[in-house]
């Protein structure tokens, strides 16, 4: 690679209306941010070129997160470009809702921040729920499904059928926290293209599990953190 | 700023594509309700990603919100999925800015594209909790205006309106809002009816209400009459003579979704020099009025980095007739080259420039050219007076040939006054004559495969304002016969494996005619068609023409009436009281041309006389 071309991750934020925007119009607005913010980005060759630019994981429709990542490759030196004032121009022209939170130059060789992904965190709150249950309960339960379970055998559907899939190594995280008028879940699952566990098939296995119908409650979801595995230990994708 | 969606998050989640309805678009203006005396809802009659890509509702977003007293916000056409919702759960339909019932605004402004969005108009007042008919609305409703290119003849839907806009926004709306500022702060109160008395009197404002039609025996109008003598027995359209006085968007709102336009616009003139006897465009947006190259120069680079776009086009009629094209062209490719932005052309005139931009724009290889001769003989083309001879047409094609390309894209229109079978049947021969200039121009060894002429067709629509306003349609029968005419004549060319037809669907088109040409009575019908079902009538998939024939047979409305009974030169039509600036002679002059197959020279060859030189602007007073 040639010494001006960088490789930049970019930590940000996606709340409040943003959340109804899927995964391709995110994409779709950073392509214009970055122009509108003059990013020094790089670009493929050809009559269509096309920046340089992927993201770590899509986020569902109606999630918020504070822990979102895209990469880009940039066509500058460090000295031309801080990674803050990276972070910067494209506050400025960013909407509400989305918010850079961390930049970070990468070594070249680095994978890419999807290639990267090992497991993600939650917190989950519900919105609306028509059962009633005690913390101490709900803890109870909890333990036995989880804490005791040797496993957590489900039938995953994928676009290719249906397979078998045993949730309890991909749960790194299962705690349920107490707060006012209620508690709330604490998770970090198994994220990537290998062992992808979304947050509301896991809780509503453990509602099913409970007895409780999916149709008894809403959950508003927030992904708080991406993380890749090193030596065995999580550590965020810029950390 | 915390503004709460009028949505709630279970309903938004339920819907597709809740980015529809929450804002937040880039670019959006943001305005403190508390120094606002006029709040204007602006819609667009279609869904988001439709209305999104208008360039006209942007200029009037733009126009209004310059005003320090007033906000305009924007309003779409809640899909079928969420009407449904709205009507069932009785939501208001809302602003995207403010998410603020429409009820509560000043004025509903809503732009008229094309006829087939006459149900969803019905459905944003159905949904507002709005009445109907104008004359059920009092002073607590918001005035609703009507603009766009229907409102040449929007009879139809007259009843529906309070106001319609004659011309361009530019020029008549502060005049009319601060009007309507006065009336408000009157110390007797505001009176919706002397307000609209008065905007009358302002160019270009139309009052349907202050208007009585009365009717013939045999159906057909016998006046037009105002109510009152102080206002103009004529609504004269208002045209912006300078350019340099244009409002533009140079920020334009982007939305988070993708629209069906993700571009930046550049307007770079109106009006058309051509004169084509069937196009109404043509007519009703004279006189030609180009903007100059510097100042889109300047818009354009502006825009582009206001927007973050990736891609560029220029919207105009025949583009190819703008002066400085090439110049333009030559900055935007420069400009454009290394920020990884591309540049999109509008249809331009096939000929040694346009293909030499082309070339440098897109892969020769995947894309395909389009001519739109409109019709197949050259008598034919002269009745339209589309100035294209043969030869500009195979010329182009040869070049094109040449220069590598083997797809080509041809627009015609069947169903045009005077057309004989040898007419229709002149289409397909051209398409075989060009297949065969192809093999006769490219070597067997640089051929890429054979090549392909996709051949199209539409049925005409007689409009207002056009020397062909006086023309019968035919029977939907008539249309399937000629189109299928044409498809066999081209499978016995000797080409035919190189050639392909499609055809567009009469009953749309019917639709459209007796729209276009309608008068005050068809309005029932629309109302009854609304109420039994029928909504987003332009898209195929919830149009239904069964429900429309049961409305007009229900409501006593003959179709017939307005699309395939022989008018004579002297009636009154539905439209005679709105001037668009070109005299009724010119009209019949240019009609008794296409009789004669006789073609009349565009503007910058020679003037004809059609009027629009009292505007005091633009091509008429070129060179």
């Amino acid at each position: 690679m040639p010494d001006n071309i960088k490789k930049m991750r970019l930590k940000f934020s996606k709340t409040g209306n943003m959340r109804f925007i899927g995964h391709l119009d995110v994409m779709r607005y950073f392509q214009k941010v970055i122009r509108k913010a003059e990013i020094p980005i790089r670009y493929s060759e050809g009559f269509h070129p096309h920046q340089i630019m992927s993201f770590a994981s899509p986020l569902g429709m109606g999630l918020i997160s504070s822990g979102e990542y895209v990469d880009m490759d940039l066509v500058c030196t460090e000295e031309e470009y801080s990674a803050a004032d990276i972070m910067n121009r494209m506050n400025k022209v960013l909407s509400e809702g989305i918010s850079i939170l961390d930049a970070a130059y990468l070594p070249y060789k680095e994978p890419n921040a999807m290639a990267s992904v090992a497991a993600a965190s939650y917190i989950v709150h519900y919105t609306d729920k028509s059962f009633d249950m005690s913390f101490e309960e709900i803890c109870r339960k909890k333990t036995v499904f989880f804490d005791e379970a040797s496993s957590i055998n489900i039938i995953k559907k994928t676009k290719k059928g249906e397979r078998k899939v045993d949730l309890k190594p991909l749960i790194y995280r299962f705690d349920i926290k107490p707060e006012a008028n209620g508690y709330f879940f604490d998770l970090m699952l198994s994220s990537g293209s290998q062992d992808n566990i979304k947050p509301e098939l896991m809780l509503d296995t453990f509602h099913e599990a409970m007895g409780i119908s999916t149709e008894a409650y809403h959950f508003f979801i927030e992904r708080t953190d991406l993380y890749k595995n090193v030596d065995n230990t999580f550590v965020p994708l810029i950390g | 700023m915390d503004i709460k969606n009028a949505l709630s998050d279970d309903i938004l989640l339920s819907v597709e594509k809740p980015a529809r309805y929450v804002g937040n678009e880039v670019n959006i203006i943001r305005k403190d309700l508390k120094d606002i005396d006029i709040r204007f809802a602006m819609c667009f009659p279609d869904v988001y990603e439709i209305g999104m890509s208008h360039l006209g509702i942007q200029i009037l977003y733009e126009l209004f919100n310059r005003r320090n007293d007033t906000y305009c916000e924007r309003v779409y056409s809640p899909w079928p999925d969420l009407h449904e919702i709205m009507k069932e759960k009785k939501i208001p339909l809302f602003t995207l800015e403010t998410q603020s019932p429409v009820k509560d605004f000043a004025f509903l402004g809503i732009t008229l594209q094309y006829e087939m969005c006459y149900t969803n108009v019905l459905q944003v007042l159905d949904l507002s909790g709005m009445p109907f008919l104008a004359k059920d609305r009092d002073e607590t409703y918001p005035i609703v205006i009507g603009g766009g290119p229907c409102v040449y003849n929007a009879e139809p839907i007259a009843d529906f309106f309070d106001i319609f806009y004659i011309g361009e926004g530019e020029v008549s709306y502060n005049a009319l809002l601060d009007l309507y500022l006065r009336h408000k702060n009157d110390p007797n109160g505001y009176d919706k009816k002397a307000f609209l008395h008065e905007a009358a009197k302002i160019d270009g404002i139309y009052v349907p209400s202050l208007f009585d039609v009365t009717y013939n025996p045999d159906g057909t109008i016998s006046a037009i009459t105002p109510l009152y003598d102080d206002i103009p027995k004529k609504v004269k359209r208002v045209v912006l003579t300078d350019m340099d006085e244009d409002v533009y968007p140079v920020h334009p709102l982007v939305p988070l979704i993708k629209p069906v336009q993700d571009r930046v616009v550049l307007e770079i003139q109106r009006g058309c020099i051509r004169g084509c006897r069937f196009c109404q465009a043509g007519m009703i947006y004279r006189p030609n009025r180009e903007k100059s190259v510097d100042k889109l120069k300047e818009y354009a680079k502006e825009m582009l980095l206001s927007s973050g776009h990736e891609e560029i086009s220029l919207s105009s009629l025949s583009t190819s007739d703008y002066s400085d094209l090439r110049e333009l062209l030559d900055f935007l490719i420069t400009e454009c080259a290394d920020k990884g932005i591309s540049v999109s052309l509008p249809s331009l005139r096939i000929d040694a420039f346009s293909l030499d931009v082309m070339k440098r724009l897109s892969d020769v290889k995947k894309s395909s050219l389009t001519f739109a001769p409109e019709a197949g003989s050259q008598r034919m083309r002269n009745v339209i007076n589309k100035g294209l001879t043969v030869e500009d047409i195979m010329g182009g094609a040869a070049e094109a040939f040449k220069g590598g390309w083997n797809k080509v894209k041809l627009y015609f229109m069947l169903g045009l006054p005077t057309e004989t079978d040898e007419d229709i049947l002149a289409i397909p021969e051209l398409g075989n004559e060009m297949a065969a200039l192809y093999y006769d121009t490219v070597p067997k060894e640089e051929r890429h495969g054979k090549c392909q002429i996709n051949m199209s067709t539409s049925f005409f629509v007689p409009k207002p304002f056009t020397p062909f306003q006086w023309a019968k349609m035919e029977p939907p029968s008539e249309y399937k016969r000629k189109a299928r005419l044409l498809n066999d004549a081209m499978k016995e060319k000797l080409n035919h494996k190189s050639l392909s037809y499609q055809w567009h669907h009469p009953e749309v088109t019917i639709l459209e005619g007796v729209f276009a040409r309608g008068d005050r009575r068809v309005g029932k019908t629309i109302l009854y068609a609304y109420l039994h079902g029928c909504l987003f009538d332009a898209w195929t998939d919830y149009f239904s023409f069964e429900r429309w024939e049961e409305a007009f047979t229900a409501t006593g409305v003959d179709m017939d009436f307005y699309t395939i009974r022989e008018r004579s030169l002297d009636e009154i039509l539905p439209w005679s009281h709105i001037d668009v600036g070109i005299t009724e002679e010119f009209f019949k002059r240019e009609w008794e041309n296409a009789m004669k197959a006789s073609v009349t020279p565009n503007c910058r060859d020679k003037c004809s006389g059609c009027g629009c030189r009292s505007y005091g602007g633009g091509v008429c007073y070129a060179g």
